[in-house]
């Protein structure tokens, strides 16, 4: 904005000197005093940080132009509408006042000088518009672009804070593993291995005096060591987490909580083979389904959601159905929003229908 | 070459979102159809194809160019049979014809030859001077296609144009779009009746809510929910029935006895079913029923929104 002003007025005043030179004005001195002096002052405007101080000195510029142009350099008037526009609006709207009141010198300059003014004017007025027009458009633009900046660092914090908990949460299921293998190990396989211990001792000391009875007690350990060995196996076998457990269960850990503490009823099925869905589909079912139940708590007025996960051929379907006031025509909102776009990633699509309660539905392709 | 491409294509009418999202493309050649429950969005994307409706966001492409910079173009290249009859009552079927092919540009004798061949097409050549109040609703439905095709677009579309007719009517415009398809056009049709659109249309595209939910041949859709079906057979007594035998046929999967129902799991693109009654008439037993539970695209939309095609 300043920028185009100050080329205006530089232009303005090249043009000046060039007139000065073609004509015979006899005040050489005074006359390069009176643009030197506005050129100070000028330069002093935009120097100036406060607003006050700068009026003043673009109001003392516009008089010393009137007091000037009167007595010795009648050129200098020229200069006087683009103060005047910048001296009576920063606001655009006024601009056309500021235009009738520059217009007004035309009334007391020289008859010769009335048509180049009116056109300086008329330039003025134009440069200074489309000055403050576009100044207004880039400050608009900047301030877009730090709210998406803003927004953009909330959402990148929110991510991270996900990623810290998702995290901590696989730690905390890992140490409850643990903690369950121990205990199993202990309960099960710790038992057989003593019972057997115990009968192998009885049955070396017994060796000499009680054969047959020795190799029943030994055939009793060899029965408890195999018992023991297949506990091992199973053990070990239910202790191998499938992913669709994790997914399941969060899942339902998620539904159970929601349920308990708002009291809404929230009872969970599933079909179909629930290992097809892969650690990414679990991820966007589980943010889906908390998605979902917020909203619900939020605006549904429901006493009940039912959550259904069926896995198809080909689709994953998840369906979230709340049995509230629905709505009849849906606006989406950043939720849904969110919701469609982490679907979207997966090249999923997302349903949703507020005819009858609220439902949204996920669909997933099954990846093979 | 593909006739008509959508891409990201959105329209909302304020706040509410009638076409979301909408990417596609149409070959030449195909009969494509749209499958969706009334207020899904068919008539709105048809309406923005055929340019009666400006699209908010997206790109609409016929025959390679954007519809938007080259209307005229692609005017010339849709015809367009709209879900209400537009026709006008007081003009006779020939007049209409002329009145609307005329409006392309159509004049003289290639006019003349046009609107009379498109009469031909849609059986109504012995009714040229009759006005349309005369007409039964399939009539009209006929005359309505032949105004839509008598300047021989390239890409036909048409909304819904089985509602409320007659079955012989019906059955005389599902045959017609198969001949003009075999003219050469390329067919867009939307429809809420499962059945027709299983039995004309190439390609289907599933909508609901103004989105895509899927879209493909009907067997890639119906693949979509599961691919095996279930084949039921009632027989008077299980006693000489050999079930090893029975799972030894091509495609069967699963074979269980339900007292006197025989079910019979097997893959869905296998056709068998000759194959598995022969070997009940071979061993002597006797058929009392048989039921084949094969998705369709009823149960397809079914599945994957929860809800039914016509409520």
């Amino acid at each position: 904005m300043d920028f185009w002003i100050i080329m205006t007025k530089l232009i303005l005043l090249l043009y000046l000197a060039i007139t000065y030179t073609q004509s015979q004005n006899e005040e050489l001195a005074w006359s390069i005093f009176s643009l030197l002096i506005y050129f100070c002052l000028n330069i002093l405007i935009y120097i100036v940080k406060n607003k006050k101080v700068k009026n003043f000195i673009l109001l003392l510029s516009l008089l010393f132009i009137l007091g000037m142009q009167k007595e010795i350099y009648p050129s200098l008037i020229f200069l006087l509408p683009i103060g005047l526009f910048e001296f009576l609006s920063y606001d655009k709207r006024k601009g056309w006042i500021a235009l009738l009141i520059s217009f007004l010198p035309e009334f007391i300059i020289s008859e010769r000088m009335q048509i180049q003014y009116g056109f300086v004017t008329l330039v003025s007025f134009l440069v200074f518009q489309m000055a403050s027009l576009y100044s207004e458009r880039i400050t608009s633009y900047i301030a877009k672009l730090d709210k998406l900046r803003k927004d953009m660092q909330r959402l990148s914090k929110n991510l991270n804070e996900n990623q810290a908990y998702i995290k901590q949460q696989e730690y905390t299921s890992k140490l409850e593993e643990r903690n369950r293998l121990s205990q199993e190990i202990h309960d099960s396989i710790g038992h057989s291995m003593t019972g057997a211990l115990i009968q192998m001792e009885a049955a070396k000391s017994i060796m000499e005096s009680h054969p047959e009875k020795a190799a029943e007690l030994l055939q009793n350990a060899i029965n408890i060591s195999k018992e023991g060995i297949e506990s091992i196996r199973k053990t070990l076998k239910n202790m191998k987490p499938q992913t669709e457990q994790l997914g399941i269960n969060r899942l339902r850990l998620l539904i159970d909580e929601f349920s308990s503490k708002h009291n809404i009823l929230a009872p969970f099925t599933y079909k179909g083979n629930m290992d097809k869905i892969t650690p990414i589909q679990w991820k966007v079912i589980l943010e889906n389904t908390g998605e979902c139940l917020t909203n619900i708590l939020k605006y549904a007025n429901a006493t009940r959601v039912s959550i259904d996960i069926q896995v198809l051929n080909k689709f994953i379907r998840l369906e979230i159905k709340d049995n509230g006031g629905g709505v009849e025509k849906v606006k989406k909102g950043l939720g849904i929003i969110g919701m469609e776009e982490r679907t979207a990633a997966i090249n999923g699509t997302i349903i949703v229908d507020g005819s009858n309660g609220f439902s949204v539905t996920t669909l997933l392709p099954l990846m093979m | 070459m593909k006739v008509l491409e959508m891409k990201h294509l959105t329209r909302k009418f304020g706040d509410f979102i009638a076409v979301d999202n909408v990417t596609l493309a149409i070959d030449e050649g195909e009969i494509f159809g749209f499958l969706g429950t009334n207020g899904a969005g068919k008539s709105t994307t048809i309406n923005m194809i055929a340019g009666l409706l400006h699209h908010t966001k997206g790109e609409i492409r016929i025959l390679g160019k954007d519809v938007t910079k080259n209307k005229k173009f692609a005017k010339s290249h849709i015809g367009m049979v709209p879900q209400d009859i537009a026709i006008y009552e007081d003009l006779t079927a020939y007049e209409n014809i002329q009145f609307f092919a005329g409006l392309y540009g159509l004049r003289g004798q290639k006019l003349k030859e046009q609107v009379e061949e498109a009469l031909k097409f849609v059986g109504l050549s012995d009714k040229a001077k009759s006005f349309p109040k005369t007409f039964s609703g399939g009539m009209k439905r006929r005359l309505n296609i032949a105004c839509a095709i008598a300047h021989r677009p390239k890409l036909i579309i048409m909304d819904e144009p089985t509602v409320g007719i007659d079955p012989q009517s019906r059955n005389y415009i599902l045959s017609s779009v198969r001949k003009l398809n075999e003219m050469g056009c390329t067919i867009i049709y939307t429809s809420h009746y499962m059945e027709e659109v299983e039995e004309i249309c190439s390609r289907i595209a599933i909508i609901d809510h103004g989105k895509i939910i899927a879209e493909g041949t009907k067997e890639q859709l119906k693949a979509i929910i599961t691919n095996t079906k279930d084949i039921w057979i009632g027989i008077n007594s299980t006693d000489t029935l050999d079930l090893s035998q029975l799972k030894l046929i091509n495609g069967v999967k699963e074979v269980k006895v339900e007292e006197d129902v025989i079910k019979i799991n097997s893959s869905a693109d296998v056709n068998n079913l000759n194959t598995i009654i022969q070997y009940f008439i071979a061993a002597g037993i006797e058929i009392r029923t048989v039921e084949e539970q094969a998705p369709n695209l009823d149960t397809v939309f079914l599945t994957l929104t929860g809800r039914n095609l016509r409520d």
